[in-house]
């Protein structure tokens, strides 16, 4: 089995990269093909836009997942980001108000998940699944009875300002992308990050604690999908309690999709970017066949079922 | 110094055709001789009077040990002698009752893992302290990695050079940035030992470093320990194996029940000499067998046995009425054997014969056939440490007690105390969760299990390790029951005179494969151990 | 053994433990919402109890066996939905009862050939099922809402019978029939075995692959059938009828006494499990507390019961 060898000490298997670009292409063909609108600027943009949405909560997902977690409750707490920002930018007036309240919730629920997960040894999908209830729960208390529209300009600026001619949430998920590769190419702890998976025992005979360095994973993720929420309240205009209802699905299916298989730490970044691409094709073209967002989602999950069998086969 | 280890190498090579006439092997020209008597400087480490008790057992006693540096210290006894424990209490993961250690002549404590890593002690595992996914370099340099000049920075070529740098060290070609989990067996030693040498490690101890490596792999090994020695690293190192004692060793350590019996210069020792130190023991038991049952027809054959679990090849024979052992050092394949017959691991070729017919499958069928595995692990694979001492004990024989599939608790009840009075398990309450009970009652609780499903052929697996002396003589005496009814037992030892006293006949394992077979009137424990360590 | 009725067995506290937590939040609500101890109100919490309690059995009984069903709420809103056209174009309660048993079995079965053939570990498997049932279901209705049926259908839903609702009487039977295979079964014993030590239960001879298969597609059968109890009660059928229900499942389910980790629980905790959560729910109704919070106090619930099973077993 040839591995591919790189310089900075983690290889994507290639057997799954280009499985996943083949996929990609592909679908680019299919769509381009059967679908009138698919290659026009709009459309491709709208793809960018969505992809980068999606790659905010799949980056952080993908250290997640390394450790061979779960965390089910990134939709839910990035609908409650867009209705606290939305609150918070109303009363306030201040945009960055907004912004630390939805990061300082992200980091709290993070750090909740974290510690259950890491200190009482609670099943990552049980843990998350709870966190999703009381996210979802608490984004509806808090959008009751409350007009939650009209942000103003300023924090839509996040969403539909231009740099450079790029968007800004492109520059955003570009510059997120590459955080992360840094963090787990260059970074102690990234390398904490993949033997969390792989052998969390090797650590502690290192002598580096395991319950800080996997509380961070989950808070990372808390913490990006509280960024992912300011983006989406400034698209929407306002903040919507079910607004990335089962968002996280999509992010869990595009890290699988992409290579990473709860598999003893085994994971690929660039892998989750083809996966994300993928995934945001795959529903864009399908809207675009008619096909409704229903569809779209069974199809996903039998992607994911199908990589992880394939897996189990090796 | 090198081109004689090469040629006493080969020599060893055309000597060790196992046989049955293999019995005493050689020893080889001295292959080091440090004078440890004319040493002036004190030992690099000495560990004095250790002692270490657990709850009913005196794991060691008043144990002694000194390593020079650039020796090679080999550490011999029979299993449960104490060498495993002395290593543990050596590197700081358990803590000595009695005893002191001493570093360079000078009394020191040593309280935990980080006590003896400042030291410059480390162990050597297999596996668990690796990373599968990370490459070489990071695994040796995990939670250490040098850094940049910025702050949070690894510096991945520092980290590769260095890596190189003790891998070459080493003698080793492995690549730096080749990720762990492809590599084999052996070169994860090479990496472990390049990990210990990173943190300036003084005092290396390997715990019986070529069980799992083939002849190659072992021939590089020992290079590299030559090479170790030559760069003044001392070296504890656990062996079973008379060639390697005698080719690497610069002094021999022979334990016995927990106790030193005697340090010898390598050059002066022969292997009978060593034999008989690990062996030699009063007999204090009093059970004894009385007349044997004549075997009747055949049970088991088995022909030319392999299996993904490494098991190599395994040719065997078990009448009715016949307690077989199987002998053989830790990681000769015993275990592997016994699960590729009562299918837990899946056999790659030979054949399973189960009076008569021919036999395939996993242990749902071989149940059927009436085959009884007693594991090693009696508390991760022989009982549901969370469930009651009559849940476990039912556990087997369901279909055969409730062939209607209806289960009655009643029933199920007066089956579980049935057993539970004829075996003596205490406390006698069905109720009570297994994981409460003794050792000894535990595995009376899985051999009651099969018991109630009236199997006809056991398997025990190291049936008493860690048990008392009274319980042991008590599954001696079941087992011997249970031939007399014309069942058998197979079973397997690594306490060489427990296989004498109990069993009719014995097969030897090495290297994955049954090297020879004891009959009854050779059955001691000088051939037994003999053949187990014929040489390499 | 694992015999409920033996005093002083750790079953038998378990259950006594839900009980008298019962009768204590029941005192609590009652005094504080008057319309609490009304009979209509207490009928209502039965029926609704009773429902819940219909697919958190099937749940209880893959949970036993260390395992995990994820699409039990997604099972239920494709199975009703199926059933529900069935007995539109039909009329006849007896085909849309065998369409809701279908759709069950196929979805528990497909679930047992993901883990217990293709590998893929439970927890994703069925949540990636989850996922597929329901976007099948969604597409199919197509935001559509199949509503009104006969009324033999309906009597099941809202129907009395002695003074009490039909659907007490459908989960006293599956509360017979889950206690009797998991306690009166060689089968159901085995089940206990592997999931409290798949290992060892596997080296005793225990086909565990095959049990294991099984307890899936008993989940989904029996989410099939709760899914006709639901369509009854609710006079319609939507695409998101279950999408609740699972996080519900899991709490009454926790609740109860049963282990995430396999090897323990009983049916009858189950049914106190869900009865505490529709007596929670209930008085939040009562108290006119907002519906936001009742996801809020469900995943406080499982968060909290998982840990004092974790904080529990840390000290054993």
């Amino acid at each position: 089995m040839p591995v591919l060898q790189t310089s900075f000490g983690f290889s994507p298997r290639v057997r799954e990269l280009p499985g996943c670009a083949w996929a990609l292409l592909l679908l680019l063909v299919l769509f381009a093909a059967t679908a009138s609108n698919f290659l026009t600027t709009g459309n491709l943009l709208n793809i960018a836009s969505q992809a980068t949405l999606l790659l905010l909560l799949a980056l952080p997902m993908t250290f997640v997942i390394m450790t061979e977690g779960l965390d089910l409750s990134l939709g839910a707490l990035l609908s409650l980001c867009t209705v606290i920002f939305a609150i918070v930018v109303k009363s306030s007036g201040s945009v960055s108000a907004g912004i630390l309240a939805c990061v300082m919730i992200g980091v709290l629920i993070g750090a909740l998940n974290g510690s259950l997960i890491s200190m009482l040894g609670i099943p990552p999908f049980v843990a998350t699944l709870g966190t999703m209830g009381i996210a979802t729960g608490l984004a509806l208390l808090l959008s009751e009875e409350r007009e939650l529209i009209e942000l103003g300009a300023t924090a839509q600026a996040a969403w539909s300002g231009i740099w450079m001619g790029i968007p800004l949430p492109v520059w955003i998920a570009a510059v997120s992308y590459g955080l992360f590769h840094f963090l787990l190419k260059h970074t102690r702890f990234g390398v904490s990050v993949i033997a969390l998976g792989g052998n969390s025992e090797a650590l502690r005979l290192a002598g580096k604690r395991v319950v800080p360095r996997l509380t961070l994973v989950y808070v990372l993720a808390g913490v990006y999908a509280a960024i992912a929420g300011v983006l989406l309240a400034g698209r929407i205009n306002g903040g919507n309690p079910t607004a990335a209802q089962g968002m996280e699905f999509d992010a869990i299916a595009a890290v699988v999709v992409g290579g990473t298989h709860f598999v003893k730490g085994r994971g690929t970044l660039f892998g989750t970017l083809l996966g994300v691409i993928l995934i945001t094709v795959l529903r864009n073209g399908l809207n675009l066949l008619g096909l409704t967002a229903s569809i779209q989602v069974a199809a996903i999950g039998i992607l994911v079922i199908a990589a992880l069998a394939m897996e189990s086969r090796r | 110094m090198s081109l004689a280890i090469i040629q006493d190498r080969s020599v060893l090579k055309h000597a060790q055709a196992p046989s049955e006439e293999t019995i005493g092997i050689t020893p080889q020209q001295p292959v080091n001789s440090i004078e440890t008597e004319s040493v002036k400087a004190p030992p690099l480490i000495k560990l004095c009077g250790i002692g270490k008790s657990f709850p009913g057992v005196r794991a060691l006693q008043d144990v002694s040990l000194s390593l020079w540096p650039g020796e090679v210290h080999m550490i011999m006894g029979e299993n449960g002698a104490g060498k495993s424990t002395l290593m543990k209490v050596m590197c700081g993961a358990y803590k000595a009752d009695e005893g002191h250690f001493e570093y360079q002549g000078r009394k020191v404590a040593v309280r935990g893992a980080a006590d003896a890593r400042r030291l410059g002690v480390a162990v050597i595992f297999q596996e668990y302290s690796l990373v599968p996914y990370l490459d070489v370099a990071q695994n040796i340099f995990l939670g250490r990695e040098p850094m940049r000049r910025i702050p949070g920075l690894i510096d991945h070529s520092r980290t590769h050079r260095e890596a190189a740098a003790l891998l070459q060290r080493l003698g080793s070609d492995i690549d730096t940035r080749a990720i762990v989990e492809n590599l084999s067996v052996a070169q994860h030693q090479v990496i472990e030992i390049a990990k210990a040498l990173s943190q300036d490690a003084k005092v290396l101890v390997l715990d019986e470093p070529t069980a799992a490596l083939s002849v190659r792999e072992a021939e590089k090994l020992f290079k590299l320990v030559a090479d170790l020695r030559e760069q003044g690293v001392a070296m504890a190192y656990i062996s079973h194996r008379m060639d390697e004692v005698f080719e690497l060793g610069d002094r021999v350590s022979v334990m016995r029940d927990g106790k030193m019996v005697t340090t010898l210069a390598a050059n002066q020792a022969t292997p009978d000499e060593l034999v008989s130190l690990m062996v030699g023991r009063k007999v204090n038991m009093n059970y004894s067998r009385g007349e044997r049952p004549m075997p009747g027809d055949v049970v088991l054959e088995v022909k030319d046995l392999a299996g993904t679990n490494g098991l190599a090849q395994a040719s065997l024979q078990v009448r009715s009425r016949e307690i077989v052992g199987i002998a053989g050092l830790v990681g000769s394949g015993r275990t592997e054997l016994v699960r590729t017959i009562f299918g837990a691991d899946p056999a790659t070729s030979g054949t399973i014969v189960i009076r008569g017919e021919p036999f395939k499958g996993g242990p749902a069928d071989a149940r059927r056939k009436g085959l009884a595995l007693i594991p090693e692990d009696r508390k991760r694979q022989g009982l549901a440490l969370e469930q009651t001492v009559g849940d476990n004990l039912v556990s087997a024989s369901l279909p055969r007690h409730f062939p209607s599939s209806w289960f009655s608790p009643a029933r199920a009840d007066r089956l579980a105390k049935s057993k539970i009075e004829q075996l003596s398990i205490a406390p006698a309450r069905p109720r009570k969760s297994a994981g409460k009970l003794s050792g000894g009652n535990q595995q009376k609780i899985v051999i009651g299990k099969w018991l109630l499903d009236d199997a006809e052929l056991f398997i025990f697996d190291e049936p008493t390790r860690g048990i008392d002396v009274g319980a042991k003589e008590q599954i001696f005496a079941l087992m011997d029951g249970l031939v007399r009814q014309g069942r058998s037992v197979l079973m397997i030892s690594s306490e060489m005179n427990e296989i004498v006293r109990v069993c009719d006949r014995a097969y030897v394992m090495k290297d994955m494969r049954i090297v020879g077979e004891v009959s009854h009137e050779q059955l001691s424990e000088d051939n037994l151990v003999r053949l187990a360590m014929g040489g390499k | 053994m694992n015999n409920i009725l033996v005093i002083g067995s750790p079953e038998a506290r378990t259950i006594a433990l839900r009980l008298f937590a019962l009768g204590v939040i029941g005192l609590i609500i009652g005094s504080v919402a008057e319309p609490f101890t009304n009979a209509g109100n207490l009928l209502n919490i039965l029926r609704q109890a009773s429902l819940l309690f219909l697919i958190a059995s099937g749940l209880t009984i893959v949970i036993i066996a260390g395992g995990l069903d994820l699409s039990i709420g997604a099972n239920v809103s494709l199975s009703a939905c199926l059933a529900a056209t069935v007995i539109q174009s039909s009329g006849s309660l007896l085909a849309g009862a065998a369409t809701a048993l279908a759709s069950g079995l196929a979805i528990g079965a497909m679930n047992a050939l993901v883990i217990c053939v293709l590998r893929v570990p439970a927890f994703i498997a069925t949540y990636g099922m989850l996922w597929i049932v329901q976007g099948i279901a969604y597409w199919y209705m197509s935001g559509t809402i199949i509503h009104g049926f006969p009324s033999e259908v309906r009597y099941i839903g809202i129907g009395f019978t002695a003074g009490i609702p039909i659907p007490v009487y459908i989960m006293l039977a599956f509360l017979l029939l889950g206690t009797l295979f998991t306690q009166r079964t060689t089968w159901g014993r085995q089940i206990y075995a592997i999931g409290a030590n798949p290992t060892a239960a596997s080296l005793s001879g225990i086909p565990v692959n095959h049990r294991v298969a099984l307890v899936y597609v008993i989940s989904g059968a029996m989410s099939g059938l709760a899914a006709l109890v639901f369509l009854a009660r609710l006079n319609s059928a939507e695409a998101d009828l279950g999408d609740s229900l699972m996080l519900q499942a899991v709490a009454a389910v926790l609740i109860g006494g049963t282990s995430l980790f396999g090897g323990t629980g009983t049916l009858a905790g189950t049914l106190l499990g869900c009865l505490v959560l529709t007596v929670v729910l209930n008085g939040m109704n009562l108290l006119s507390i907002s519906a936001s919070w009742q996801p809020i106090v469900t995943g406080a619930i499982v968060i909290a019961s998982v840990l004092f099973d974790a904080i529990g077993r840390r000290n054993r």
